[in-house]
């Protein structure tokens, strides 16, 4: 990385921060004196009780309404058609994958993000074919929660949020917003805009179904399974995979307490 | 083309000797030690230990309709108890709960958890599609626990990083979590029966997990 490019990677994150402050500042109110140091000890669920309410409620409209129509939607619809729609949304939304690489100062993985957007969008038709992972621009996953973790802030209270979203985090609501303007289908207002946006939601949810049933085959509390699974996952992508080592030591925290009297035993 | 080494040919393959060599040195100078210790022979006991376990996967998955879920209960059994440290596992998951019960308990609950274990595997893993896993080397954590990392590759498919947290017992390198993605089985337990604890007790956990490996045979059936 060069001492140019170090700069505008600067000024980017600094105009970015300022933008996006404000709505932080909002969101993470008394999350944000908490420090990463005393992370693991505080309740990562303070908001448990209304968090089940919502979780709930998603529950009960995605067993009876999305997941049987994504389950239809699997079973009769193409592999090859499903990955159409998986690719071509994957790329609509890839703008936010550019932006958080650049933010977080990946600016080798920027540029081939952005290469990887100019190629699936034109000889991808329109993003419908991941042509760019052969040629070596393969995806990666970022987006602005990730970004402002790597920035210091804390993670804050886990939040579910009802209809749709899901399992979030106060430091992962802003991403919500940088998805949605750097979706060029947020500027389009056109009668076909229904039908897309229900195609991708029942197109995403399809991709889930592997996820969910393990789940509900697996968790004995779906709600607690959610949200550790989710929580570790977010660990796991803000370090590109290769989380700090120290990370495995709160599991043992009581147990390794507990050594010494093993020994007395 | 001449095949017989003549002066010149001498000449040039001792400098090619030398070159490599020097290659050699360079690269064994260049690599940092911690890379170094990463593949020395103590960590080569724990990947056995999970290429080992992926074998016997492979094995089961390769067999699955054959063999039903009971067959690959039977064989995934005696693997999955030799090499999980299941007393450790139990111990971490109950968290501070494992002072509250007495050794009977302790003891039934390790039983039961091995079962548990047994049952989910045999029951996700019930058909092959081409799968195999990756080697992607190994890591040292604090304590002496190293984590081990590999890659479940599946055609047509994104790979899952699959990756071991190791403990070293009397009897070797044992597994004490299974990580998919950076979701670690032990955290994920130990979330979800302190919540099942808190409101149903210790016997109400014990009654769940009996009914999910009851659920895991019925549904696999």
């Amino acid at each position: 990385m060069n001492v140019a490019s170090t700069g505008i990677q600067k000024n980017i994150s600094q105009a970015a921060t300022l933008c996006l402050l404000a709505i932080l500042l909002i969101l993470t109110g008394c999350a944000s004196t908490q420090t990463r140091k005393t992370a693991a000890d505080i309740d990562p669920d303070p908001l448990e009780s209304a968090n089940r309410i919502f979780y709930n409620i998603n529950e009960t409209l995605d067993r009876n309404f999305l997941k049987p129509v994504a389950q239809v939607y699997a079973d009769h619809m193409p592999v090859f058609m499903r990955m159409g729609v998986t690719n071509f949304f994957a790329n609509l939304s890839y703008g936010n994958v550019i932006l958080n690489s650049f933010l977080q100062g990946k600016v080798n993985d920027g540029m081939s993000d952005t290469m990887r957007f100019v190629l699936n969008s034109t000889l991808g038709i329109g993003g419908l074919v991941d042509v760019a992972t052969d040629i070596g621009f393969v995806a990666h996953k970022e987006d602005f929660g990730q970004t402002l973790a790597r920035w210091g802030f804390a993670r804050g209270a886990y939040l579910y949020i009802p209809i749709v979203q899901g399992p979030n985090s106060v430091r992962d609501v802003p991403d919500m917003a940088t998805k949605q303007l750097l979706n060029p289908l947020t500027y389009i207002t056109s009668i076909y805009l229904l039908p897309v946006t229900a195609l991708n939601l029942i197109n995403t949810r399809a991709n889930l179904l592997d996820e969910t049933n393990i789940r509900d085959e697996a968790a004995l509390d779906p709600y607690a399974f959610t949200r550790e699974a989710y929580l570790q996952q977010r660990e796991f992508l803000i370090y590109d995979g290769q989380p700090p080592a120290e990370g495995y030591d709160t599991l043992f925290d009581e147990y390794d307490d507990g050594d010494s009297e093993l020994i007395i035993e | 083309m001449n095949m017989k080494p003549t002066e010149s040919h001498r000449v040039v393959i001792s400098k090619w000797k030398d070159y490599l060599l020097g290659m050699l040195l360079a690269t064994s100078l260049v690599v940092p030690l911690p890379c170094l210790a990463q593949d020395a022979g103590v960590n080569d006991d724990a990947q056995q230990v999970v290429s080992g376990f992926h074998d016997q996967l492979l094995g089961v998955m390769r067999d699955a309709k054959t063999l039903g879920y009971q067959g690959r209960y039977d064989k995934l059994h005696p693997s999955i108890t030799s090499l999980f440290d299941t007393p450790t596992i139990a111990k971490v998951i109950l968290s501070r709960y494992w002072k509250e019960i007495n050794d009977q308990e302790k003891e039934e609950f390790i039983k039961l958890f091995n079962e548990l274990s047994t049952a989910t595997y045999a029951s996700r893993f019930d058909g092959y599609n081409g799968e195999s896993f990756a080697n992607l080397g190994s890591e040292e954590l604090n304590k002496g626990r190293l984590l081990v990392k590999t890659e479940l590759q599946q055609p047509g498919d994104e790979p899952v990083r699959m990756d071991y947290l190791m403990q070293r017992t009397k009897e070797g390198w044992r597994i004490i979590s299974v990580i998919a993605d950076g979701v670690n089985d032990l955290s994920l337990k130990r979330a979800e029966y302190a919540v099942i604890i808190r409101e149903k007790g210790f016997s109400g956990l014990v009654e769940e997990i009996r009914k999910k490996i009851a659920d895991s045979k019925t549904s696999s059936d």
